[in-house]
């Protein structure tokens, strides 16, 4: 534990899987769902970015304009067309939105499979300086990105959700979307910017990761239950539960392998799950988790 | 008896599902003195038939080509799968992924016994039945509390570990390279060729099925499904929902543990990369595409993830994702899938055939 390089993979891995959970937190406040898609929403961010940059010579920053672009897009969509029509329909009952939000996942999984190849690609950094060094630490410039764009994307969204007027209008229609619509509150458009402003985080989370993590079509199922995990873990009261949650993980993810074994990982993960899902009250999940 | 206090009162007077209002409406048209639980003679007589009659054209399509008999087999083998997640995905109405695990559990156990313990095949259908059942008994009261999302979200983290320790235990699994079986099964001293095996994997669907629907429509079926919609009604009825429920995850890990195990005895091997989360994901689908109504859209299902999936040459690598715009498609337009599509339009040309069972209009 006191080895200083493996906390700042720590930090970087935190961050991510806190940016991702970050992303579940807006929707769920927006439209009272969990977002399974996120995941693949940062692979495709990452993969197109890599794509244009690598096959068609784009310019870094114009392409990854246009991968979060593209995100944007994919997650306003899928309010747009799946899930605001299947909730709809369901009358309260959230196996057949979950079971459409697994369809998505699979499609945009299987969609970048075939566009960007089933081959990984090397993740395109943002930031081309030299490696920092401070005191045999090295810590890459995509870190450093990653970290100071992460902190600046919860302190944003903080002051946003509690200042903002659209943050508030989020959060009026996330405590009560029959009471939201009676007071002529303009639900359907909350819950699109909810999308939207989600897509964004889980766009930017998955360009900064990507050059540490390389990217392959189908590595946003276990981005999605990651960060899905650090959102249960943080909890969703407050804006800053779910980089809680996620700096949680990561330490879990880089620590275990070092002192156990890597094989490891997946069973102290799942672990995690099942205690915190089965033993925390739901005080800290504000929304129903029994039956 | 235990009723959850934290279920809003709310939640009894919940509108019924699209599902129940077809059943009950149709319920109503099949004649007032009919209990809920009768078995009306047209529904219990021709979807057997029907299967068996679409069963024996697989078989024949397949006839002697060793690819075909593959892809038969592979059929078979999502079909069981698909029909073990029948049981607590739309019966039960919980959202379990594990499947990839329980069909792991059947094919690796069939390997097991003839490798490493130098037992006949068939034992290992039984020990991957047992095996499968008492970690869906496990997983389930770990996660007895949990629903939707949260239930989906654990047993995916179950399938990435459990894969990760057929990886990692390469004394008992073979590890990365998986098991294979030096000689096909042999049943005191017969070696049944493919032909026999596929054709008895093509019976086994079909048994299942229709064991499957006649559970659905038995007592025991109309309690889980009623638990399902009104969880609190039938608790209170002095039914343990969770019993219930147990008993739905095991039933359905036995039959996804046989569609394992019949892959390991036609191939004779298995590897870590033959049940991944993909299948637990087509296995979802294939209800939804043949339909939630009877036990078997989930065949009809599993027929048309091979068909677009493995043997559409047109498609390739595509079929996965025309597959996924196909179930969004059912899901948004036709939410009875392909068989209760197919059955309101004959509604529609025959009238008189309304008069034949309640079933039917559950599509």
């Amino acid at each position: 534990m006191t080895d200083l390089q493996i906390w700042v993979s720590v930090l970087e891995m935190g961050c991510f899987y806190g940016l991702i959970a970050l992303g579940y937190l807006l929707v769920l406040q927006g439209a009272g769902f969990f977002n399974f898609a996120l995941g693949p929403y940062a692979t495709v961010a990452g993969m197109t970015t890599a794509w244009l940059v690598a096959e068609h010579e784009v310019p870094l920053w114009p392409a990854a304009f246009l991968g979060l672009a593209a995100v944007v897009a994919l997650s306003v969509l899928t309010e747009l067309v799946v899930v605001r029509r299947v909730q709809s329909r369901s009358s309260g009952s959230e196996l057949p939105a979950l079971v459409a939000i697994a369809a998505v996942l699979f499609m945009i999984e299987q969609s970048a499979g075939l566009a960007f190849g089933h081959q990984p690609l090397a993740g395109q950094s943002l930031l081309r300086t030299a490696p920092l060094e401070f005191g045999g630490v090295v810590v890459q410039p995509y870190a450093v990105l990653l970290i100071g764009v992460t902190v600046l994307v919860f302190a944003a969204t903080a002051l946003w959700i509690r200042y903002g007027r659209s943050g508030r209008l989020l959060r009026a229609v996330g405590d009560g979307e029959a009471t939201a619509r009676l007071l002529g509150l303009p639900v359907a458009r909350v819950r699109l910017l909810a999308f939207a402003v989600s897509g964004v985080v889980a766009g930017v989370a998955g360009l900064l990761f990507a050059p540490k993590a390389g990217l392959q079509f189908d590595s946003g199922l276990g981005w999605t239950l990651n960060g899905f995990l650090a959102l249960v873990v943080g909890g969703t009261r407050t804006v800053w539960g779910p980089l809680a949650g996620g700096l949680l993980l990561g330490a879990v993810q880089m620590f275990v392998p070092y002192y156990l074994g890597s094989e490891f990982v997946s069973y102290v993960v799942l672990g995690v799950a099942l205690v915190f899902f089965a033993f925390r009250p739901e005080g800290i999940f504000v929304w129903r988790v029994r039956t | 008896m235990t009723v959850d206090r934290t279920r809003p009162a709310g939640a009894l007077r919940r509108p019924p599902t699209a599902e129940a209002e077809a059943e009950t409406e149709a319920g109503a048209r099949a004649g007032a003195g009919r209990p809920a639980v009768g078995l009306p003679r047209a529904a219990d007589r021709w979807p057997p038939l029907l299967g068996a009659a679409g069963l024996a054209l697989v078989a024949a399509w397949a006839g002697g080509s060793a690819y075909h008999q593959d892809l038969a087999v592979l059929f078979a083998v999502y079909a069981l799968i698909g029909l073990g997640m029948y049981v607590p995905f739309v019966m039960a109405g919980s959202l379990s992924m594990a499947y990839g695990a329980y069909a792991g559990i059947g094919a690796y156990a069939v390997l097991v016994a003839q490798v490493k313990l130098d037992a006949p095949f068939w034992l290992g259908w039984p020990a991957g039945c047992a095996v499968a059942v008492a970690v869906a008994v496990l997983l389930g009261l770990a996660t007895a509390r949990l629903s939707g999302f949260f239930l989906a979200a654990v047993t995916l983290l179950f399938g990435t570990a459990f894969q990760r320790w057929l990886v990692a235990s390469e004394d008992l699994t073979g590890g990365a390279s998986g098991m294979a079986a030096g000689a096909g099964p042999a049943v005191l001293g017969w070696h049944p060729g493919r032909g026999v095996l596929m054709a008895a994997g093509l019976l086994l669907v079909w048994a299942v099925a229709w064991l499957v629907d006649r559970l659905r429509r038995g007592a025991w079926g109309v309690t889980v499904r009623a638990a399902r919609e009104v969880p609190l009604a039938v608790e209170s009825c002095g039914v343990r929902t969770r019993a219930l429920d147990l008993l739905a995850l095991a039933t359905g890990a036995a039959i996804a543990s046989m569609g394992g195990a019949l892959f390991a005895t036609f191939q004779a091997g298995v590897t870590p990369e033959t049940f991944t989360l993909d299948i637990v994901f087509l296995a979802v689908f294939m209800p939804l595409i043949g339909g939630l109504g009877t036990s078997w859209g989930a065949v009809v299902g599993a027929l048309v993830v091979v068909e677009t999936t493995v043997n559409l040459p047109v498609l390739d690598d595509s079929g996965k994702l025309v597959l996924t715009a196909v179930v969004l498609a059912v899901l948004l337009v036709a939410p009875n899938g392909l068989l209760g599509y197919l059955d309101r339009t004959r509604r529609r040309f025959a009238p008189g055939a309304v008069r034949g069972g309640r079933d039917g209009a559950r599509g």
